[in-house]
């Protein structure tokens, strides 16, 4: 089998998308699921040197398989540092010194706004959902946010019924009114069909590209907004097969990744 | 003094109808026994808070003993959404608990700002979202927005809390108190020292003289404490590190249970109204499952690597 005829399930191909964006070296904070795959691919492939930490007090786990939650067992033994709450969400992240941040939601907007508390009226919620836990300081204070979602209309939106988690808030200007840094915020929001990249002028998401065996018109007419298409978009490249040794033989040897197709990552 | 006691008697003696409760955990170290404990009593309008709730949260909630929770998420992990708690805040069954919602920046940080006296505590994070457009019990007092007095720039600023009773559960303490953790701690420490009086759930009461061995794992000092419980297995279905897993196993029965009004109801009747202490709890346990699924949750023994404070 040739190398461009690898077969795949498409959650890899978007954990292979979340690593490529980790350069070598980023501090990452990462919660469970994708996030973890991502950036252990990365560090196993072209990142030798990114490090993660997890919200619950968590440096530099050694977990012996994926970790369930971000308070899992097996992020306890062997890792570099285990403190509380305060250590890492506030001196780490607060402290300004972590690059990366992975972040999913079940409604997220164009530019990048994440709702994890509620669908419909905040007060009367038809869905009521978990809430912030880290992901508000964690969209607010990474250098570059890394966003996960289902591309159907109902997870993506022109306007999140709440905003639990800030990405561009409406547009241009607006994270520096609020004191935040301009040059921060949401990077790319990987879906199940596409990878659309944040516009560094307008701020809205375009497409990037479109994952193998989807396309463009596809694309726009699940997606609810206008979305510009780049004039260099193309076909999402595949894993390597370096990539998919890394995650089936190091990472995920028991194939928990296979959950996200259930979920509709297909 | 000793201040060993029965959990029942501990609940009973320092936790009031509408008292306000730090609960420690992290899915590490949940003080579950504590919490069943409370439901069995039938305490009544609590304020609760601590970052990341999850299925003890959930099942304070649904039992109806809830009326506040200061919060910044619940779940219940890999088996979804809180059923309680989506129950209480979109049908108010068994009542709509009121909810102020922060973040895992945030809260901790205002637990930490309760432990030290601090009047407020300006924080980084909720700026731009619409956690600032939502108040509820708190009000006004929710946070404020100042000007930094040192360079004038706009700045949040969140209350600090100070809770009545913290309920931690820990590996090891010893009888007046002195409470030692090693693992994820998430709020533990902040959440513990911001409370007026703390009750200490633990794996084993061990000598102060073995606390003396590793003193850098106190998390609590015994001046804080007016109760110390030995509770194995205190934290079932969670884990304590050193001591045993997660039970995923009954997570998923819990989540099979919650998904219904009267699944809940019949879960609260078998394994928390229908025995008498944790004792009693572990040994229907056994019996229901068997030995065999008990014992392997138990960590396997490992002797560590011993620290020396020798000079």
């Amino acid at each position: 089998m040739s190398a461009t005829e690898l077969e795949y399930i498409k959650p890899e191909l978007m954990a292979c998308c979340g690593a490529r964006e980790i350069r070598d070296g980023d501090l990452v904070i990462v919660g469970t699921g994708f996030p973890t795959v991502a950036a252990n691919i990365a560090k196993y492939t072209h990142a030798p040197n990114a490090r993660m930490m997890q919200e619950s007090g968590v440096y530099d786990a050694q977990p012996k398989r994926p970790a369930l939650s971000v308070g899992d067992p097996c992020l306890n033994p062997g890792a570099a540092f285990i403190g509380s709450l305060v250590d890492v969400m506030g001196m780490f992240l607060q402290g300004g010194k972590v690059d990366v941040g992975f972040l999913s939601g079940s409604q997220v907007d164009k530019y990048g706004n994440i709702n994890t508390t509620a669908i419909g009226d905040y007060h009367h919620p038809k869905s009521r959902l978990p809430g912030s836990g880290g992901a508000n300081p964690i969209g607010l204070l990474v250098k570059r946010v890394l966003i996960i979602a289902l591309h159907d209309k109902r997870r993506l939106a022109e306007k999140v019924d709440f905003i639990t988690t800030p990405g561009y808030i409406d547009g241009p200007g607006a994270r520096a009114k609020w004191g935040l840094p301009e040059d921060q915020g949401p990077e790319v929001i990987i879906t199940n069909k596409a990878v659309l990249r944040f516009d560094k002028e307008t701020k809205e998401a375009y497409l990037e590209s479109y994952h193998p065996g989807n396309t463009v018109e596809e694309i726009l007419e699940h997606t609810p907004w206008d979305l510009k298409v780049s004039p260099d978009v193309h076909e999402t490249p595949p894993p390597t097969a370096e990539e998919l040794r890394v995650i089936r033989e190091i990472i995920d040897p028991m194939r928990m990744i296979t959950i996200y197709l259930k979920r509709g990552y297909v | 003094m000793s201040k060993v006691m029965t959990m029942k008697e501990a609940i009973s003696r320092f936790v009031h109808d509408g008292d306000f409760l730090f609960i420690g955990g992290y899915i590490c170290r949940t003080p579950f026994a504590a919490i069943h404990e409370i439901i069995r009593q039938g305490k009544k309008d609590l304020t609760i808070t601590r970052s990341n709730a999850a299925d003890d949260f959930d099942m304070l909630i649904g039992a109806g003993v809830v009326k506040r929770f200061i919060a910044t998420f619940l779940s219940l992990g890999v088996y979804g959404l809180g059923r309680c708690f989506r129950r209480s805040l979109e049908k108010g069954i068994p009542h709509k608990i009121e909810i102020e919602e922060y973040t895992n920046l945030s809260l901790p940080m205002m637990l930490m700002a309760g432990a030290m006296g601090m009047p407020f505590i300006p924080v980084k994070d909720m700026v731009g979202s619409d956690l600032l457009k939502v108040k509820s019990f708190l009000g006004d007092d929710k946070y404020k927005v100042i000007e930094n007095p040192f360079d004038g720039t706009p700045t949040l600023v969140v209350p600090p809390l100070k809770p009545d009773v913290a309920i931690i559960h820990v590996q090891q303490a010893d009888e007046n108190g002195n409470a030692q953790v090693w693992g994820i701690e998430g709020d533990c420490k902040w959440g513990a020292n911001a409370a007026e009086k703390v009750i200490v759930s633990c794996e084993r009461i061990v000598s102060r003289e073995v606390i003396g061995k590793d003193p850098s794992r106190t998390i609590v000092p015994d001046f804080q404490v007016v109760a110390v419980v030995e509770e194995p297995f205190g934290a079932h279905p969670g884990y304590t590190p050193g001591f045993y897993d997660v039970d995923f196993m009954f997570g998923s029965l819990y989540q099979q249970a919650s998904n219904t009004e009267e699944g809940f109801r019949a879960f609260l009747d078998e394994w928390v109204f229908g025995v008498e202490d944790r004792t009693a709890y572990i040994q229907h346990y056994i019996e229901k499952f068997g030995y065999a699924q008990f014992r392997g949750l138990w960590a396997d023994f490992d002797y560590g690597y011993p620290v020396s404070y020798a000079y």
